[in-house]
C-alpha cells in the first residue's frame, strides 16, 4: 500500500483545517449558501434528503485494517452505527452533522484518510481494479499510477472548478474489473514489446442521462507521458467543455459535439505544446511509486489445494461460496475472496460498524492486513491463504458477510434513491430487497449464473442501471414512481466488450416489478443454450424475445 | 465600486480601486491594459501588455485559470495579470497558483478574511506556475 509521508500527512491537515475555517464562516454567516456549497462539495459533503451526508475518499479502493476501523469509530461516534460502500470504491455515512464534519475530518487525517474532492465538478478519487496487485491476469499492477493521478489530481490549480464532475479509472489485468469504456478518462496499462509501460487512453465514457462507451484516442502512451496527456485532456474539457447546462456539460458530450477525431486532434496538438513546455515524469519518479505497491512476501504453502477440495466436498455451502466468491491470485496457494455485502434484507452496500471491525481483523488473521472495495459495493480480502479460507467462511458467515452471490443475481449494485436522495423520482432499495426475496432459493440462483442486476433511482445513474445485464431506471409517471428495464448491458468486467442496457418497452409499476424480472429469467432459461450466461443469450437472441416478459398473462412469457 | 489586492513592497494589501484604461482584444496595441473573457484565445502578441485581466463569470468557472496558465506559460506574459468578475476569496490560492498578481473583489468581500486565504497550504503536490519543475514538485523533491 501506499504509504503516507510528512507531505502528505501534512497537506491532509492543512485541509482539516481550511476545512473547519470554510465552516465556522459558513455557520457564522460569513459564506452564502450558495459559496459554502461550492466548497463544502469539494470536500465531500452533500446535503441528502434527510441529512447530510459525506463521503470520505478510500483511494483506487484501497483501506488497510487501521483504516477500516476508524470508519467504524467513526461511524459510532458520528453516525447511526453503519457505511454505504458506494459504487465509487469510496464508503458513505448518511447521518452526520455538518458542525461535526471537521472532527470527523480530523479523526480520518490521523488515520491519513481525507474527502477531498469526492464530489464537486473537479477530478474525483481514482478507481481501479479491486483485485490490482494480487489478481492472477494481472498484466502491470496499476496502483502506483493510481497514486500519481491522486497525488497529481489534489488540488490542481487549473482543474478544480471544471464544467462537471470527472472521473477517471485504471485497469491493468486482462479482465476490465474497472469499468475503463465507461469513465470520463478510461486507462488500460499493459507492456509494450520492450517490456515499457503503455497507456491506451480512453475518453468520453459515462452513464449518466446519456451513457456512452468511451472512444480510445491515443494507444500505447508511454508511461512518462501519463500526466502530460490527463492535463490536455483536461485543459482541452475546462475551455471548451459546455457550462450552460449541467446535464450536457461532461466531457462525453464535448466530445461528441467535436467528433472523437477533431477532439483527438485539439489534445495532440495542446499535449505537442506542453511537452515543449515540460519535462516528462522521470523513471526515478515512477520507480519510486512502484516500491509502495511491490508484492507482500507470502510464505509458500502447497497443501492448500488439496485440503481445500476435501474441505468443499464435505461443506457444499462451502464449496458454493469458493465457487463464486473466491478468485484467482497470481502466486500458487492463495486467493482473493469477495465478502458480499448483499445479504436479503439489507440495503446494497451498507455494512454495520461490527462488520468493519470483523473485516478489519480478518484481514489482519489471514491477510495482509488490507481491505478492498468494489464497485459493486462489497469488500475484497486480498491475499488469503487457500488453507484459511473454511476459516474466514465460518467467520464471515457469523457476522452476515458470506452470501455466495458475487456477480450473480442477488449482487444487485443499487444507489440510495429514494429513501436518502432528495433527486431521486423512486426508491431503489426497495425494490432490490424485494427481488433478493423472490429470489431467495439459493440453488435457483446458483444455476441462472452471472446476472448483473443494477438498480438507479434517477437518470443520474449511480446504479450503473445502464450497463446492468438486467437494469431497473426509477421514472416519474404523473407522480408516481415506475421503473423502466433494460437488458443486455454490460461493464465489460468479464473478458468482453462493454455494452449499454437496451430498454425492453414501457415502464411499470412497483408491483409489476417482480414479475417482469421473473419473468425475464424465465424466458431466459428457456432459451439459453448449455453454458450459455444471460449476457450472451441476450447478445445472440435480442431484445425480442425478452419483450414478452411485460405482457400481462404469465404464460406468455414462457415459451 | 470594487477593492484591489495587490502586493506593494512585497507585502499583500488591499486598496481602493482606480480605473483602469482597459481595451478589448480588438483594440490591442502594444503596452496597453487588455481585458479578456474567459474564452478568449492566447496571442503570442499579448506577451507586450502592460496588464492583462480575466474577466471572472462565475465563481465556478475554471477557463480563467486555464486560460491564465497559458498566458504565463505559451504566451510569456511576464507583467501584472489580473482576476476580475467574480472573484472569490476561496478561489485566490488556485488563481495565485495559475499565475494572477492581482485581484479586483467586489466591495462587500472582508479584507481580513480575504487576506487570510492567499495560502491556506504550504506546499502542493503539482508544479505551476509560479513554481515550474520537472513532474511534480512534491514527487521531484522527495529523492
Ligand atoms: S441515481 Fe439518482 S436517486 Fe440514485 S443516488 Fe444517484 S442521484 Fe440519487
Amino acid at each position: 500500500m501506499y504509504q503516507y509521508d510528512d507531505f502528505d500527512r501534512q497537506f491532509v491537515q492543512e485541509r482539516v483545517a481550511h476545512y473547519r475555517e470554510q465552516t465556522e464562516r459558513y455557520l457564522a454567516g460569513k459564506l452564502s449558501e450558495d459559496e459554502f456549497l461550492q466548497l463544502r462539495l469539494r470536500n465531500g459533503l452533500y446535503i441528502q434528503r434527510l441529512a447530510p451526508m459525506l463521503r470520505v475518499a478510500i483511494p483506487y479502493g484501497t483501506l488497510s485494517s487501521t483504516q477500516l476501523r476508524a470508519l467504524a469509530d467513526i461511524s459510532m461516534t458520528y453516525d447511526r452505527g453503519y457505511g454505504h460502500l458506494s459504487t465509487r470504491q469510496n464508503i458513505q455515512f448518511n447521518w452526520p452533522d455538518i458542525a461535526d464534519v471537521p472532527d470527523i475530518l480530523e479523526q480520518l487525517a490521523k488515520v491519513n484518510m481525507h474527502a477531498i474532492q469526492t464530489s464537486g465538478s473537479c477530478i474525483r478519487n481514482v478507481t481501479t481494479d479491486h483485485f490490482a496487485g494480487a489478481a492472477a491476469d494481472e498484466i502491470v499492477d496499476p496502483r502506483p499510477y493510481c497514486e500519481l493521478i491522486r497525488q497529481w489530481s489534489t488540488s490542481h490549480p487549473e482543474f478544480e472548478w471544471l464544467p462537471r464532475k470527472f472521473k477517471i479509472a485504471v485497469s491493468g489485468a486482462a479482465v476490465d474489473r474497472a469499468a475503463v469504456e465507461v469513465h470520463d478518462i478510461g486507462l488500460r496499462v499493459y507492456e509494450d514489446e520492450q517490456q515499457q509501460h503503455v497507456f491506451d487512453v480512453l475518453v468520453g465514457g459515462g452513464l449518466g442521462r446519456t451513457p456512452v462507451i468511451g472512444a480510445t484516442i491515443r494507444a500505447a502512451l508511454p508511461a512518462k507521458h501519463l500526466l502530460s496527456y490527463l492535463q490536455a485532456i483536461l485543459r482541452v474539457y475546462n475551455r471548451y467543455g459546455r457550462r450552460d447546462n449541467k446535464y450536457k456539460a461532461r466531457i462525453k458530450i464535448l466530445v461528441r459535439a467535436l467528433g472523437a477525431e477533431s477532439f483527438t486532434e485539439q489534445v495532440e496538438t495542446e499535449w505537442a505544446m506542453i511537452l515543449n513546455e515540460s519535462e516528462p515524469l522521470p523513471a526515478t519518479t515512477i520507480a519510486h511509486m512502484q516500491q509502495f505497491f511491490t508484492p507482500p512476501k507470502l510464505p509458500v504453502v502447497d497443501h492448500g489445494t488439496g485440503t481445500l477440495a476435501e474441505q468443499r466436498l464435505h461443506q457444499p455451502a462451502f464449496s458454493r461460496w469458493v465457487e463464486r466468491n473466491v478468485f484467482p491470485h497470481r502466486t500458487k496457494g492463495y486467493s482473493n475472496v469477495i465478502l458480499s455485502t448483499k445479504a436479503i434484507g439489507v440495503p446494497p452496500g451498507d455494512v454495520s460498524a461490527e462488520q468493519m471491525l470483523a473485516v478489519a481483523s480478518w484481514a489482519e488473521q489471514f491477510g495482509v492486513g488490507e481491505i478492498r472495495i468494489t464497485h459493486e459495493q462489497n469488500f475484497v480480502l486480498p491475499h488469503i491463504p487457500q488453507g484459511d479460507l473454511l476459516a474466514l467462511w465460518q467467520q464471515a458467515q457469523a457476522a452476515d458477510l458470506a452470501t455466495a452471490n458475487a456477480g450473480l443475481i442477488t449482487d444487485v449494485i443499487c444507489c440510495p434513491g429514494g429513501d436518502f436522495c432528495s433527486l431521486a423520482n423512486a426508491k431503489s432499495i426497495p425494490i432490490a430487497e424485494a427481488i433478493q426475496r423472490q429470489l431467495a432459493d439459493a440453488d435457483f440462483v446458483h444455476d441462472l449464473g452471472d446476472v448483473d442486476l443494477n438498480i438507479s433511482g434517477c437518470m443520474n445513474a449511480c446504479g450503473h442501471h445502464h450497463v446492468g445485464h438486467i437494469g431497473i431506471l426509477g421514472v416519474d409517471k404523473k407522480g408516481q414512481e415506475f421503473y423502466q428495464i433494460s437488458l443486455g448491458g454490460h461493464a465489460g468486467h468479464s473478458n468482453t466488450q462493454a455494452s449499454l442496457g437496451q430498454i425492453i418497452g414501457p415502464s411499470v409499476s412497483r408491483q409489476q416489478v417482480q414479475g417482469v424480472i421473473g419473468k425475464i429469467i424465465n424466458i431466459y432459461l428457456t432459451l439459453r443454450q448449455p453454458d450459455e450466461n444471460f449476457l450472451s443469450c441476450f447478445r445472440r437472441v435480442g431484445v425480442a424475445p425478452f419483450k414478452a416478459s411485460l405482457k400481462e398473462r404469465p404464460h406468455d412469457a414462457v415459451a | 465600486m470594487t477593492q484591489l489586492l495587490n502586493q506593494q513592497g512585497g507585502r499583500w494589501s488591499i486598496s481602493a480601486s482606480t480605473d483602469t484604461a482597459w481595451v478589448s482584444l480588438e483594440e490591442f496595441q502594444p503596452d496597453a491594459a487588455l481585458l479578456l473573457d474567459v474564452d478568449a484565445e492566447p496571442q503570442a502578441a499579448w506577451a507586450s501588455a502592460r496588464l492583462i485581466g480575466i474577466d471572472f463569470p462565475a465563481l465556478t468557472d475554471g477557463r480563467g485559470l486555464s486560460l491564465a496558465a497559458l498566458l504565463r506559460q505559451r504566451v510569456g506574459f511576464t507583467g501584472d495579470l489580473r482576476a476580475i468578475g467574480a472573484v472569490h476569496e476561496d478561489i485566490l490560492h488556485f488563481m495565485l497558483r495559475c499565475g494572477f498578481t492581482s485581484f479586483e473583489l467586489a466591495d462587500d468581500r472582508d479584507p481580513e478574511i480575504v487576506l487570510g486565504q492567499l495560502a491556506p497550504y504550504s506546499q502542493h503536490y503539482q508544479t505551476s506556475v509560479i513554481n515550474p519543475m520537472p513532474a511534480l514538485v512534491r514527487l521531484a523533491n522527495t529523492h
